[in-house]
This record gives structure tokens, sequence and C-alpha cells, in this order.
């Protein structure tokens, strides 16, 4: 008896969920909808930024660094055709980066702050810069 | 008899137990070394971590405020900087005669850092602090030459016009492929050439500099940025 009961409960839900779900298809395709209710979504395509012809990535010396010697060594990477200036207080030199884009030279510093100025210009004359203070320093503290 | 063997059990067992805990609380020389080391190794990793937090740093920066104990700066990277002072900090100035201290540091002074920078607060505790002068670096193209006063117009960059001044002393090189980076002079240089400027503002006009040292690129142009300002500025 119970069986029978549990039985006949789970059609009659099923029967109420398929009327249900055949009248509602039914309204959705009667549903006119007024032009007055419809929107237009347009997609703007984003304009694409130009990418930069050169880029300056500075791997040594850190930026804020306190050394003991005065000679630097400064490395990094940059676009394999470009120019790298460096310039500090007293010192100025230009160098071209290898067929990987890598470059290294030495600086000589002066005593207390420096700053050391990098920069790197590609033939088309687009140019990157990083600053970097480097103090020269032998105080224990 | 049954009760006195039991007795006697009784008696083995808790005098054993009795040694055995009095062994335990007394530490043997083995324990106490076992101690100091590890005591040794907590001391070590805490002075390590003191030591990986605090690190030595120069900084320069321009004042924006001062007090007693602090001094606030704007650094090159624009970022606001707090660098604090105690009794153990030396101030010095190259152009001030006599006992230089934090009351003679004054709002828009540049000042070079150098203390110890604490990576968690983020401040420095200053050990010493110098006046210091910067060294005016900009990049541009050549906009006009005056060969007459000897002096050039530049657009840098940022759009900024500037007057360059050449004199007798500035050092001028020139960079091309072939010759790579060759000692040069004024008449070499040509307008829309690449330039680098090294020189002092003048206090008068600060939209004038006077060069001490110049770099120009014959074979690069002024950046595509600098060229159409640089139409603009020719016509």
């Amino acid at each position: 008896m119970k069986k029978e009961k549990l039985i006949l409960s789970f059609i009659a839900t099923l029967f109420g969920l398929l009327v249900a779900g055949v009248l509602f298809y039914l309204f959705q395709a009667t549903k006119t909808i007024t032009p007055n209710n419809t929107k237009t979504i347009s997609f703007v395509s984003p304009t694409p930024t130009s990418i930069p012809s050169v880029f300056l990535t500075v791997d040594r010396p850190k930026d804020e660094d306190v050394v003991t010697s005065k000679i630097l060594v400064i490395s990094g990477r940059s676009t394999s055709n470009a120019v790298i200036i460096i310039m500090t207080d007293s010192f100025e030199d230009v160098i071209t980066p290898s067929g990987s884009g890598d470059f290294s030279t030495t600086v000589s510093i002066n005593d207390g702050q420096n700053i050391v100025e990098i920069i790197a210009i590609a033939p088309n004359g687009e140019s990157a810069t990083i600053k970097k203070t480097v103090t020269y320093s032998q105080e224990e503290f | 008899m049954k009760k006195k063997s039991f007795l006697f059990l009784l008696l083995v067992i808790s005098y054993s137990l009795l040694v055995g805990t009095a062994q335990a609380a007394t530490p043997t020389p083995v324990d106490k070394i076992q101690e100091i080391r590890n005591q040794l190794i907590t001391n070590i990793a805490s002075r390590v971590a003191q030591l990986k937090l605090v690190e030595k740093r120069g900084i320069i920066g321009k004042v924006t405020d001062v007090t007693n104990t602090q001094i606030v700066v704007t650094d090159l990277q624009n970022n606001t900087r707090f660098v604090d002072v105690d009794e153990l900090t030396k101030f010095s100035s190259p152009t001030f005669k006599g006992t230089y201290g934090i009351s003679d540091i004054t709002k828009d002074t540049t000042i070079g850092v150098l203390g110890l920078y604490n990576k968690e607060s983020r401040r420095i505790l200053a050990r010493f602090v110098n006046v210091i002068t910067t060294p005016f670096i900009t990049h541009g193209g050549v906009a006009k030459i005056d060969s007459e006063n000897f002096s050039i117009n530049i657009t840098t960059e940022e759009g900024k016009q500037m007057s360059v001044d050449i004199e007798k002393l500035t050092r001028t090189y020139s960079y091309t492929q072939n010759s790579g980076y060759l000692r040069s002079g004024f008449s070499k240089i040509k307008e829309n050439y690449n330039i680098i400027i090294g020189g002092v503002i003048d206090t008068k006009d600060k939209s004038k500099v006077i060069a001490t040292r110049l770099i120009f690129f014959p074979e690069i142009p002024a950046s595509p940025k600098v060229n159409s300002m640089l139409e603009h500025v020719q016509k």
C-alpha cells in the first residue's frame, strides 16, 4: 500500500513538472518584444597600443645599494640593436648590447651618493631610461 | 611467607621507580650540551632574522617635511620616504661653515641619506645626512641651433623646451655605428639629432641649461614623440 502511494506521488510530480515545462515553453514562444524594449549591444574592439621598440632592464647595481668599491659593474638587458648610454655624476659611456641583448660594463663612481642613469635608444629614436642611486661608503654602522 | 615475598617485591619495585625518577630529574652532561646547543641555535636564528630585516641603504631625495626626529623626502622615483634621525646621525653640507644639524635642513633641499633600512617598517634610520647637488641629465631632440651664441634648443621627451648653452669646457661627443664613441664639436650638431645633455640648470632661468657634457647621435633621429613636437617648434 505504502509502495503504491510512493509511486503514485512520484508519477504525479513528474506529470506536474512536464505540464509546467510545456506551459512555460508555450508562453515564451508566443511572447513578443516591442522594439522599444530591445537594446543593441555593440562590442568595441580595443584600440591596440603601440608596443615600444625598446626595452631596458638593469640587473646590477640594485637601486639604493651601498658599495665599498669605486668601480661599479652595470649589467642588464635591452633590445639587441639599441645603443646603451651610461651616465654618472662624472662619467659617461656608450656601449652596444650583444646579439642576445645583454650588456655589461664598469663605471667609476664618487664618494657618497651617485645617480647612475642608464638610457637605451632604439634606431628609430625611442628610448627607455632607468635611474639608480648607488652610495659609495666604507663607514661601519 | 607469601606476605613477606610480596612485601619484598613491592619494596624492590618502589625502589627502582624512585631511582628512575631521580635519574630523570638530574640532567646529565649530555643533556646540558643539548640545551646549550638549542639556545645557541635560537639566538643565531633570531640574530640572522634581525640582520636580514635591516640593511644598509643610500637614498637621494627632496625634503618635503622636517621635524626634530624625522625627515620626509620624495625620492628619485617620486616615492615618499620616511627618514628617522637620532643622536648618532651626522649631518653635513658642502656650503655650510660650522656645525650643521637637522634644524638647518629646509624644505626643497636635496639630501643624500645613508642609513639602516628596516624592511618591515620601510623607514631608514639615518646615520649620515648630506646636502647634495644632483647632476641634471636630459634627453631629447635638437630643435634649433644658434651658431652665433653657441647654444641649441632642445625638445625633451616630456615635451619641454630647453635652451642649452655650450661652453668651451663642455665635453662634446658623438656616437655612430662605424666610428663608435668619439670626441666631437658644436659644429657637427644638426637639427633633429637625438641628443643627451648633462649639466646644471641656470638658477635665474629654469629653462636654460649650461651643458658640461653632451652626446649626440647623427644616425639616430629624435624619438617619434619628440619629432612631432619638433616639427611644431621648427614651424
